[in-house]
């Protein structure tokens, strides 16, 4: 089946629809340099609304399985890339099967190239996978669609994608109470901290400061998540009632939420950083991590006072990490649970671990 | 950090000859490093014996020593630069080995020079067997069951201990040379004993066998403060059991999960910290069980390699460069990245593209060898095909083999093809799934992953589909191209011309896109033009440099063509853009320096055939395109580009035929009143039975369209000839006819390369062979100036050769082959083009030869007041031959090229001691990979024509205080002749014979000549037994009287050695 890519801009791209016809995909279309781990890129919940673009051409090569999911579902609205494979392995499933039980509709035969780089020059843009009988037909169907998804998106995506109830889990560790501020977390964060402590509770992006302090964590993550961190509702002002009461350690969404718990603003970046391999210096250490890396938006340069740069990218020397020594806080903007991407960071949950235990 | 104040000289080893398992990868990675080094603001003092390389070349480096890479030739250099450091893991394993035996001979030590980039310590930790085990195992790293073990009585109880199939690796061999796989006691022995003699220690890793697991390999970067970044990951098609150099592989990864990859990455990781390789590039080999996902580490090299130049060019990350900057203090965050210019080095290359590696071999070359791959690596070659997707970048490595339809060609199936590796395996595989076996069938007997078999399925699905209407429908041919078929197999499969389906195709737009490969996936600006083409992308709108100039490479190494053309297509680029003309490179060639994107002005890595050339063409609109740099491979597609329009800058197609064309080029000889050999061209058996009668035995029977001498044989009577025939049934036809000339016994050959503008000759050197006629010319050992040839015969020589080179109406390069017989020059060949010999001329006379031919070729006119005559020292080319990859094959010489690198010994005037050719010729020999026995027994077994010469030798090398021994015959002879010799069986007279004495370690040196082919088959073994021994063998009588030159000249003068720059 003939299928499209439409942008708000009215760049369309050709290519092979799979899927129904009736499924719609309409979201930020967003380009991941990973070069593989797709599966956990399609079930993180940072994907929400937003159509990813692989920029490796062959997916599916290895097929999906459940010990390569980062939650529950798929969260990205639709999947473009070059080739999408089967797998030979019986003992796992297709990709092209996992994306039909999600009704997420994948666009394959795309000069992904072509359009990574108008994306990367015009910035992200909305868009609407379609089918169609030709360009001009898949333009009028999508341009609809575009904008009534716009409108009727509701802003705090880190809610929609957050748990509803609190979930409390026992951990591997040998003690260490943690507490996860669930902005839409993925699967990772929650393992790499149930092996080092021994329990772990994830609460609703919506819990007040009490309910979480209330059960007596011994320090808290604040999760990544989807979207603008200045939709988020409430959490932003209890994290301010959480400062300095136990120790925060903030990843993505996280660490732009703990920023303007502290004073610190946020911006949107012209394209994100979605990819496996972006270089981030430890200010503190020297030491250079190869991380994972999805976000849109950033933290500024003008941070408050007693909040300092403690990392930054080394591609574009934006911020990547701070610290709020007296606070007890500090963040990074990419992902040390990785999954995908390196494991290079992880040491920061250990980190984590020395400073509450 | 930064870069190091205190070191201010710095140098650099090559690797040597060129060698199966060590190629021109090492002259690319030598070569970026100098540069980088030099741009520092170091000195950088080079050492190669390789002539052929660019890195020799005078400005490549502050100082360039062609010299033996040995320990005595070494510290005199050490002794003569002093230099601060040494960057030893550059070139190759030799290199690494060097480094070995300088620190061991405390020359290192005397005098207070550095190893940078790997320490002594971490090059045993990687290479000792016993050492690596045990590390992988404080890491907790898996490594395969295995034991060390030095003897063969040791070897059995290790493989009681292991069991069957055993893999042995020798402890310090290049390319696993040496090695392989048992399945049974015998052949386990068999094996054992000859990797415990090629091992320079002696022993041999005795190893759990995982054949059929999944191959990776992990190209990874690491500087001082231990910031660690993989550059390229590579999952090999062949599953293990097959060298990694003989395997198709794969960039990056494609059959392995996000967690799986990390796992070995983290694990890769610890394997360079653990082995403390404290900067630079590393290579580490992982086997993976199917069935459970096990990993296991195969190997690390603590060194840039092979497939680290795979990994620069397929990523565009430049290893060598970065590891000599991380080698002198710089860390990766402070080195830019070239392609992006904006982003620091310190990243892992994202690709959106595939790129595929596949070996190129020779196997025709040996007959006898069995075509069977294991761990010790055979190829000869490579080509790297990138694409947008693995079919696309597969087909296009398959085109770039330059064989066949450039496709998956139909063959005779066979399933026997399937189960056991071989270099036609990938053919029977796609003709397995044309005849409908089954994926899993294939699997079940090859054990390559699925996922790739599946891939070809489709191409080989696609194929079927193909017939005369669907590939002139828009639809279909674009499915077609996008899926890697070319137009020649469109147009076996269709009957339709190839000519047909391109013109439907550029009247349609159906033609590739050229994306530029930019380390990043797009996700940052990138200015770097180094292009690949796909039918994944639409065509480009206008190529934006201006009247460009295409120069053609040679493709994949092969015996014949190899690293000298890439000498003269690198040369080239340089001396157009010495014209500010703006020049574009094409090639499939990974290893070389041409394709390096910061050689030319723009890097098309693209497979040398017809289509991808023409397409390239289209889209760079060139003002012209040189076809005589690059070998046989450009000259081949001259036609065709004239045809489509271009230009061909240099030589006309027409003076190319006429120098090509045998029949056309005698007439042409014989109206210049030239002695040429009486010959004839014949279209059968029959007419070449005649033609042989007229001319006279011996013949030389030269068949069309060959390289490097393919199935050429000197003949000596009807009966030969018949038996030619019989062996090579398909060498003549009325398409392929048969050039028989007259063999000119006992001439001297030589080498002549000029340039010409068209109006001025200039002769760029002469260089005389060694061996006697019959021998070819890449086999021969040269020595420039002649030492036989009087100065009158040169300067006829010179003359006959300029009137040649005018009459041909030659623009550029020009290489003749000549032979000097009773005084008469006879002409044998003329080749329109660079040759194999320009290098070594360039090198022993100084004289910029591609240079100069490139300005006649921009139509300039020569003004050289310097002549090759003037030339103060003495240059002889060493042959290096690839036999102990190829056991079973005999190394007698013959018309038929079988060697794969060239050496260089120079001799220079000193003060007042004068050039001597013996030293040139013994550094050769050194260089070569002879070792000159200072005593002992040396070997004669003497056909009858060379006993007289032999003799000779004999006496005085007895004289000299060697012993003689010879087989019965020979001392005989020398006994009437006043020697008395020790006589010893030959092998069928029983033992103890010859061999056993040889096979013993008692001899030190082998003089053998033979003819006839009983003869040569009786003797076979005594060849053999002398590779077994590494011990040299001389089966050409004038070249054995070199080697006792050397021999003689190594007793009186051993401690006096000469080291000078170029």
């Amino acid at each position: 089946m003939k299928g499209f890519l439409v942008l708000q801009d009215k760049t369309v791209f050709e290519g092979k629809f799979h899927g129904q016809s009736n499924w719609p995909a309409v979201g930020e279309v967003v380009f991941n340099t990973s070069m593989v781990g797709y599966q956990e890129i399609l079930t993180d919940p940072s994907y929400y609304q937003q159509i990813i673009v692989m920029t490796a051409p062959e997916q599916g090569n290895y097929g999906v399985a459940n010990t390569e999911r980062e939650s529950d579902q798929i969260w990205a609205q639709g999947f473009i890339c070059l080739q999408l494979n089967q797998t030979q392995d019986q003992s796992r499933g297709q990709l092209s099967e996992e994306l039909a039980e999600y009704k997420i509709p994948a666009l394959s035969e795309i000069d992904t190239r072509l359009l990574t780089l108008h994306i990367r020059e015009q910035g992200t843009p909305w868009g609407a996978i379609v089918v169609a009988r030709n360009s001009e037909e898949a333009i009028e169907k999508s341009l609809p669609l575009i904008e009534e998804k716009k409108k009727k998106v509701a802003k705090d995506w880190v809610y929609e994608t957050s748990t509803k109830e609190t979930i409390f889990l026992k951990g591997q560790g040998p003690k260490g109470r943690v507490a996860i501020y669930d902005f839409g977390a993925k699967g990772s964060i929650t393992e790499q901290l149930v092996s080092r402590f021994s329990e772990v509770a994830i609460f609703n992006s919506r819990a007040s400061s009490k309910t979480i302090l209330d059960w007596a964590p011994q320090g808290i993550v604040l999760s990544n998540g989807p979207g603008n961190p200045t939709d988020v509702v409430g959490a932003v002002e209890q994290v301010k009632k959480i400062l300095g009461q136990i120790p925060i350690f903030g990843i993505c969404m996280g660490h732009q939420i703990l920023a303007l718990a502290l004073g610190g603003k946020t911006y949107k970046l012209k394209f994100g950083h979605r990819g496996s391999n972006h270089p981030v210096k430890n200010l503190e250490t020297g030491e250079i991590y190869m991380t994972s890396q999805n976000h849109g938006y950033a933290v500024s340069e003008d941070l408050p006072l007693g909040v300092k740069k403690s990392q930054i990218n080394l591609y574009d020397n934006t911020i990547e990490g701070i610290e709020a020594q007296k606070l007890q806080a500090w963040s990074v903007q990419y992902h040390p649970e990785a999954g995908p991407g390196p494991h290079d960071s992880r040491v920061l949950f250990d980190y984590f671990a020395k400073k509450i235990l | 950090m930064s870069k190091r104040e205190d070191i201010k000289k710095i140098m650099l080893l090559g690797s040597g000859p060129i060698v199966i398992g060590q190629a021109c990868e090492f002259d690319y990675s030598g070569t970026q490093a100098c540069k980088a080094l030099r741009s520092e603001g170091y000195e950088v003092i080079l050492v190669n014996s390789n002539p052929a390389t660019i890195m020799t070349d005078p400005e490549t480096a502050d100082k360039v020593y062609i010299e033996p890479l040995e320990v005595s030739y070494l510290e005199k250099i050490i002794e003569k630069e002093k230099p601060d450091a040494i960057i030893p893991t550059l070139g190759g394993q030799t290199a690494l080995n060097c480094a070995i035996s300088l620190h061991e001979a405390g020359v290192l030590q005397k005098y207070n020079v550095e190893l940078l980039g790997a320490n002594v310590e971490s090059i045993k930790k990687a290479e000792d067997r016993e050492i690596f085990k045990n590390l992988m195992a404080q890491i907790g790293a898996k490594v395969p069951k295995s034991i060390t073990v030095k003897t063969l009585e040791q070897g059995k109880l290790a493989a009681e201990e292991i069991g069957f199939p055993i893999i042995l690796r020798p402890s310090f061999t290049l390319g696993g040379s040496g090695g392989g796989i048992a399945y049974s006691l015998e052949e386990y022995l068999n094996i054992l004993e000859h990797g415990l003699s090629e091992s320079p220690t002696s022993e041999v890793l005795v190893e759990q066998s995982v054949l059929g697991w999944k191959e990776f390999e992990l190209e990874v970067m690491r500087d001082k403060r231990g910031t660690f970044v993989v550059i390229c990951s590579i999952e090999n098609f062949d599953p293990m059991g097959v060298h990694t150099g003989d395997s198709i592989t794969i960039a990056p990864i494609m059959t392995l999960t996000d967690k799986a990859y990390q796992e070995m990455r983290d694990e890769a990781r610890k394997v360079i910290e653990v082995i403390g390789v404290e900067t630079g590039g590393a290579n580490i080999q992982f086997a993976v069980n199917p069935q459970n996902g096990e990993r296991i580490v195969i190997e690390m090299n603590p060194r840039v390699s092979r497939s680290s130049a795979l990994a620069s060019k397929a990523t565009g990350f430049p290893i060598a460069k970065i590891a000599a900057k991380l080698a002198v203090g710089y860390e990766l965050d402070e080195i830019l990245n070239d392609i992006t210019k904006t982003t620091p080095s310190c990243f892992e290359p994202s690709l959106d593209y595939v790129v595929t590696k596949i070996p190129r071999f020779n196997f025709e070359k040996f007959p006898g060898v069995k075509d069977h791959l294991t761990t010790q690596m055979k190829s000869i070659g490579e080509v790297m095909g990138i694409g947008r997707t693995f079919k696309e970048s597969f087909m296009k490595a398959m085109s770039s083999l330059e064989k066949g339809t450039g496709g998956l060609d139909s063959v005779t199936y066979s399933e026997a093809k399937l189960s056991s590796a071989n270099s036609q395996r990938i053919y029977h595989i796609a003709q397995a799934l044309r005849e409908g076996v089954s994926v899993e069938k294939i699997h079940e007997l090859t054990q390559i992953t699925p996922w790739f078999l599946e891939q070809l399925k489709e191409i080989i699905e696609a194929e079927k589909s193909v017939n005369s209407n669907s590939v002139l429908n828009y639809d279909h041919l674009y499915k077609y191209k996008k899926l890697g078929l070319t137009d020649s197999r469109l147009s076996v499969l269709s009957g339709i011309s190839t000519e047909q389906i391109r013109n439907f195709r550029k009247n349609n737009k159906i033609q590739p896109g050229f994306w530029v490969v930019d380390t990043c996936s797009g996700e940052f600006a990138s200015e770097t033009p180094y292009y690949y083409s796909s039918y994944h992308k639409k065509p480009n709108d206008q190529f934006k440099l201006k009247d460009p100039v295409v120069i053609l490479g040679s493709g994949p190494n092969r015996i014949g063509q190899a690293i000298e053309f890439d000498y003269g297509c690198v040369r080239a680029i340089k001396g157009l853009k010495e014209n500010n003309v703006n020049a574009i490179m094409i090639n499939s060639n990974p290893e070389t320096v041409s394709t390096d994107y910061d050689t030319s002005d723009a890097l098309f890595f693209e497979p040398l055939t017809e289509e991808h050339v023409l397409e390239v063409l289209n889209y760079v609109n060139p003002k012209g395109v040189c076809v005589q740099f690059g070998g046989q491979t450009p000259i081949q597609l001259a036609p065709t580009i004239i045809n489509e329009g271009y230009k061909i800058l240099g030589s006309s197609l027409q003076t190319i035929e006429l120098a090509e064309d045998r029949e056309l080029f005698a007439k042409l000889c014989t109206k210049l009143g030239l002695k040429i050999p009486q010959h004839q061209t014949v279209l059968n058996v029959t007419e070449a039975l005649r033609a042989a009668e007229k001319i006279g035995y011996p013949i030389i029977c030269r068949p069309s369209f060959v390289l490097g001498g393919r199935k050429m044989e000197i003949v000596g009577s009807t009966e030969e000839l018949q038996d030619y025939f019989r062996r090579n049934p398909d060498v003549v036809s009325a398409t392929s006819p048969l050039f028989i000339d007259h063999f000119l016994e006992n001439a001297l050959e030589v080498d002549v390369d000029l340039i010409s503008d068209g109006e001025t000759v200039f002769i760029g050197g002469i260089i005389e062979h060694i061996e006697g006629a019959g021998v070819h010319s890449g086999d021969s050992m040269g020595v420039l100036p002649p030492q036989r040839i009087a100065a009158v015969k040169i300067d006829e020589i010179e003359k006959l050769s300029r009137q040649l080179c005018l009459s041909l109406k030659i623009i550029g390069h020009l290489n003749l082959q000549l032979a000097i017989k009773d005084g008469d020059v006879y002409v044998l060949e003329a080749n329109p083009r660079s040759s194999r010999s320009v290098p070594f001329i360039a090198k022993a006379t100084g004289i910029p030869l591609v240079k100069l031919a490139v300005r006649c070729i921009l139509g300039q006119k020569l003004h050289v007041t310097h002549s090759w005559r003037q030339t103060k020292s003495i240059s002889v080319k060493g042959v290096v031959f690839p036999f102990k990859k190829f056991r079973e094959a005999d190394i007698l010489l013959g018309p038929e090229m079988r060697s794969t690198g060239e050496s260089m010994g120079r001799s220079t005037q000193d003060g007042i001691n004068p050039p001597e050719y013996v030293e040139a010729l013994e550094k050769a020999f050194v260089s070569s990979g002879y070792k000159i026995p200072q005593t002992g027994k040396v070997f004669f077994s003497i056909k009858d024509k060379d006993k007289d010469e032999s003799l000779e030798l004999a006496k005085v090398l007895e004289a000299e205080g060697y012993e003689i021994i010879a087989t019965k015959g020979t001392a005989e002879y020398f006994d009437s002749n006043g020697l008395k010799v020790k006589s010893v069986k030959k092998v069928r007279e029983g033992s103890p014979h010859c061999v056993d004495m040889i096979l013993s370690g008692d001899i030190k040196a082998i003089v053998n000549t033979t003819s006839g082919s009983k003869s040569v088959s009786d003797s076979f073994s005594i060849r053999r037994g002398s590779l077994e021994k590494n011990i040299p063998c001389l089966t050409e009588i004038s070249a054995a009287k070199a080697f006792v030159k050397v021999l003689l000249k190594s007793q009186r003068t051993n401690k006096n050695i000469r080291v000078n720059p170029l």
